[in-house]
């Protein structure tokens, strides 16, 4: 299923609440300036129905549904700022929250999905915050990176635990309960540009880089990745396990592909290709709702939901 | 942030974006794997791309293997049934790859002139003259001259639908115990078909049409056979056609004395060495008074048999066989009866197209010599260079055993791509069809895009499993 975005797409994530239900994060000339967008959408018989939409000033990078109200998503905001939306709500009672804290833009949101108040924010003014969303104020900020954070992921089995990816060209675990960083993996040679949490193992961990490779790691022995996975032509730009697979990882680069592969084989490890972007793909999601569903957002204003069994670009 | 204003927030933006599309090496770690893409077209986007995507399943030839071609009626099979000459390549096929027999899926066998059924029958006879066991099934198939072209064809499509992973492409032909013939009558409804007349027509009467309509003159003619002799006997002289060669063992009736021997034939005996297009231009025109095509710039008529092995890339990998070439594409077109000979010109486009290449892509030829007349047009058609066209001779000097041809050309094309190395990665076997048709099939050098590892080096352990005792 395919829906047109008036701006470029940045991030795409399915509701954990509502089957078919997808925030679509977008912005304006690709980011670089001009407004943003946040688009709620529908699946339905008729495709991708719109059902709410609301307009920022700067450019939207992520956004995150929460995991305590099905009506309640935050967007990561250009200026900085985290908005905090409600479906439900009136068009003009609109952002519910701002939360102004970060320096530079906001390029990543993650909800908990067991403390379900919290969430996380990754700046690329370096740092990554973690907020409350009844607390005025951010409860903390973790500032190590010594570049844009492009990513902060909650570990799926402990409520305390996240990785985080960097500019800088390395990967951090951290713990809300310690003041530094845990763990500090010089992951890539080039800029990490994404990472995620094996949802079946707590101590694996998938990470994506400018050097266009996929490498998964074991927290376990941090001193050499597990695999690499070669495939893609530019920087990977997300990467993610399924959730309901153990060793399937799905990614989605600047090379405009979208691909499915299986980290169990690594030297047949690509399952699938899609090229149904004609721009960079930077938006990707797997629905936990509806095994083998899928969602990709691109620079060429297209957002496409579509089963992993079939071409995105015939439904 | 607020100080820095809104262009120079977008520039620092855009800088940032912008590392992330950094041209990047490829990791250290990719030079030592090999990694498989998916390609629109089997062949890549075009050889000027250096591909080092190989596919597991792609049809690779590992065996081409012939008789030699002899003169029908006088040469050295002029004895020997087409049952003896099939046997004797698939034998040597088996030997040589050391492919058990009932690993083979199917064997198709291109013949002509054999009568259809009675033909089918001495194919599997011949099957089991080779040693191969009643599981394996063995088929005919007839497309006029590009039946043993058609063979390869059919087994490379069987293979990749599935049917079986290995399969034999075959031809043979005995045009001394098979002569040309036309049995029973001619239906009248062809009247009121002008094309439908054509298809009756003999061939060297199309191979005068050629020459007519296209202006392909006698001299021109004669010079190609002469080039096809000499080409021929100097690659017979050098041993370059010996690796293709299967000698075989048959009895043979002295004409003279009605003495049977037992020979070895393990030349072929077409080739006349030192012939001159001036000694040609003495022959007698045989079709047409005035007209250009006689015995000398025509295709001989001969006898001979040839096998092509194929398989998946997957099973010669298991097997360790060396990947002789990759099967590509292959196109049949239909063309006007009355000048069948422009076949190729009208097949090679649309082959080379299929396999997502251009013409000059290719770099070897194998176009069927059936007149001079005829070929000779279809390089000029094409803009060939005669440098790459039939570079140890066609059927002029070798011969044209009609059913055999296109797997005999198979065995020529690909035996001197691996000679000629990395200079020539894609090459084409083409032939025109009597009725009116025109084949041409793809061939990729195995060497040049076999890049596939068999041996990979093995990861270090970085930890021990969680199954292992410590």
């Amino acid at each position: 299923m395919l829906f047109r975005t008036p701006f470029n797409g940045y991030a795409v994530k399915f509701s954990p609440f509502e089957e078919g239900r997808i925030a679509v994060a977008t912005s304006q000339n690709f980011g670089i300036i001009g407004n943003g967008r946040q688009h709620v959408l529908q699946m339905g018989p008729q495709g991708l129905v719109e059902v709410a939409a609301f307009d920022t000033k700067d450019g939207l990078y992520d956004c995150c549904w929460s995991e305590e109200n099905e009506n309640i998503l935050v967007s990561a905001c250009g200026d900085g700022s985290i908005k905090v939306w409600d479906v439900q709500a009136p068009a003009q009672a609109n952002p519910l929250r701002s939360f102004q804290e970060h320096q530079r833009e906001v390029y990543a949101i993650n909800w908990n999905v067991t403390r379900r108040n919290l969430f996380l924010s990754a700046s690329w003014d370096d740092s990554i915050k973690l907020w409350d969303i009844n607390a005025p104020q951010s409860l903390a900020t973790f500032k190590e990176h010594t570049y844009c954070v492009y990513a902060a992921v909650w570990n799926p089995a402990h409520a305390d635990v996240f990785v985080s990816a960097s500019g800088d060209c390395s990967v951090k675990v951290w713990d809300l309960r310690q003041q530094r960083s845990t763990l500090s993996i010089a992951a890539h040679n080039y800029e990490v540009l994404c990472t995620d949490w094996c949802k079946y193992n707590d101590c694996v961990i998938a990470t994506g880089s400018v050097d266009k490779s996929i490498k998964i790691w074991d927290v376990r022995s941090p001193t050499r990745e597990v695999t690499t996975l070669l495939g893609h032509t530019y920087a990977v730009r997300r990467v993610l396990f399924s959730p309901h697979a153990e060793s399937i990882v799905a990614s989605c680069s600047y090379d405009m592909t979208v691909r499915l592969w299986d980290v169990a084989a690594p030297e047949d490890a690509l399952l699938r290709l899609w090229d149904h972007h004609t721009e960079f793909a930077v938006g990707l999601d797997f629905s936990t709702l509806t095994e083998g569903l899928l969602a990709s957002a691109g620079w060429d204003e297209t957002v496409h939901v579509w089963n992993q069994n079939t071409d995105p670009r015939a439904a | 942030m607020a100080s820095q204003g809104v262009p120079q927030r977008a520039q620092d933006r855009q800088k940032i974006l912008l590392e992330h599309l950094r041209p990047v090496e490829a990791p250290a770690a990719a030079m030592s794997q090999s990694h498989l893409e998916a390609n629109d077209c089997s062949a890549g986007d075009s050889s000027s791309y250096e591909r080092r995507a190989a596919s597991l399943d792609d049809v690779v030839v590992v065996s081409a293997l012939r008789t030699p071609i002899t003169k029908a009626k006088r040469g050295g099979f002029k004895d020997t049934p087409a049952d003896d000459m099939l046997a004797a390549v698939l034998k040597a096929t088996l030997q040589r790859t050391g492919v058990e027999p009932e690993a083979i899926g199917d064997i198709v066998v291109g013949s002509v002139l054999g009568p259809s059924s009675q033909r089918a029958n001495e194919c599997r006879i011949a099957a089991f003259l080779a040693g191969f066991p009643e599981t394996v099934p063995v088929r005919t198939v007839n497309r006029q001259c590009s039946s043993g072209l058609q063979a390869v064809a059919d087994v490379a499509a069987a293979i990749k639908a599935g049917f079986y992973t290995v399969g034999l492409g075959c031809g043979v032909e005995s045009m001394s115990l098979n002569p040309m013939a036309w049995e029973g009558g001619v239906n009248p409804k062809i009247a009121n078909s002008k094309d439908a007349q054509n298809c009756l027509l003999p061939m060297g009467v199309t191979s005068e049409n050629v020459a007519a309509k296209f202006g392909i003159d006698r001299a021109t003619q004669d010079k190609m056979a002469a080039r096809s002799h000499a080409r021929a006997a100097a690659a017979q002289a050098s041993g370059r056609v010996k690796d293709e060669l299967v000698p075989v063992e048959t009895t043979w009736k002295d004409p003279k004395t009605g003495e049977e021997k037992q020979i070895v034939v393990d030349r072929d005996d077409g080739v006349r060495p030192g012939t001159t297009p001036q000694q040609l231009a003495q022959l007698k025109t045989v079709f047409k008074k005035d007209g250009t095509t006689t015995a000398g710039n025509s295709s001989q008529i001969s006898d001979g048999a040839a096998a092509v092995l194929l398989m998946t890339r997957r099973e010669a990998l298991r097997r360790n066989l060396p990947v002789l070439g990759i099967f590509r594409s292959f196109a049949a077109v239909g063309v006007d009866p009355a000048i069948m000979g422009v076949g190729p010109a009208v097949a090679i486009p649309a082959a080379v197209k299929q396999a997502g290449l251009t013409l000059d892509d290719i770099d070897l030829f194998e176009l069927n010599e059936a007149f001079a007349s005829q070929a000779t047009y279809c390089c000029k058609k094409l803009g060939l260079d005669e440098e790459k066209v039939n570079v140890n001779g066609g059927a002029i000097a070798i011969g044209h055993p009609l059913g055999c041809t296109g797997a005999r050309c198979t065995a020529t094309l690909l035996h001197e791509m691996m000679k000629r190395g990395s200079s020539a990665r894609f090459g084409i076997v083409s032939m025109c069809i009597g009725s009116g048709m025109g084949a041409a099939a793809v061939f990729e050098r195995g060497g040049e895009t076999d890049n596939l590892r068999n041996v990979r080096p093995v990861p270090k352990q970085a930890h021990l499993s969680r199954d292992a005792a410590v």
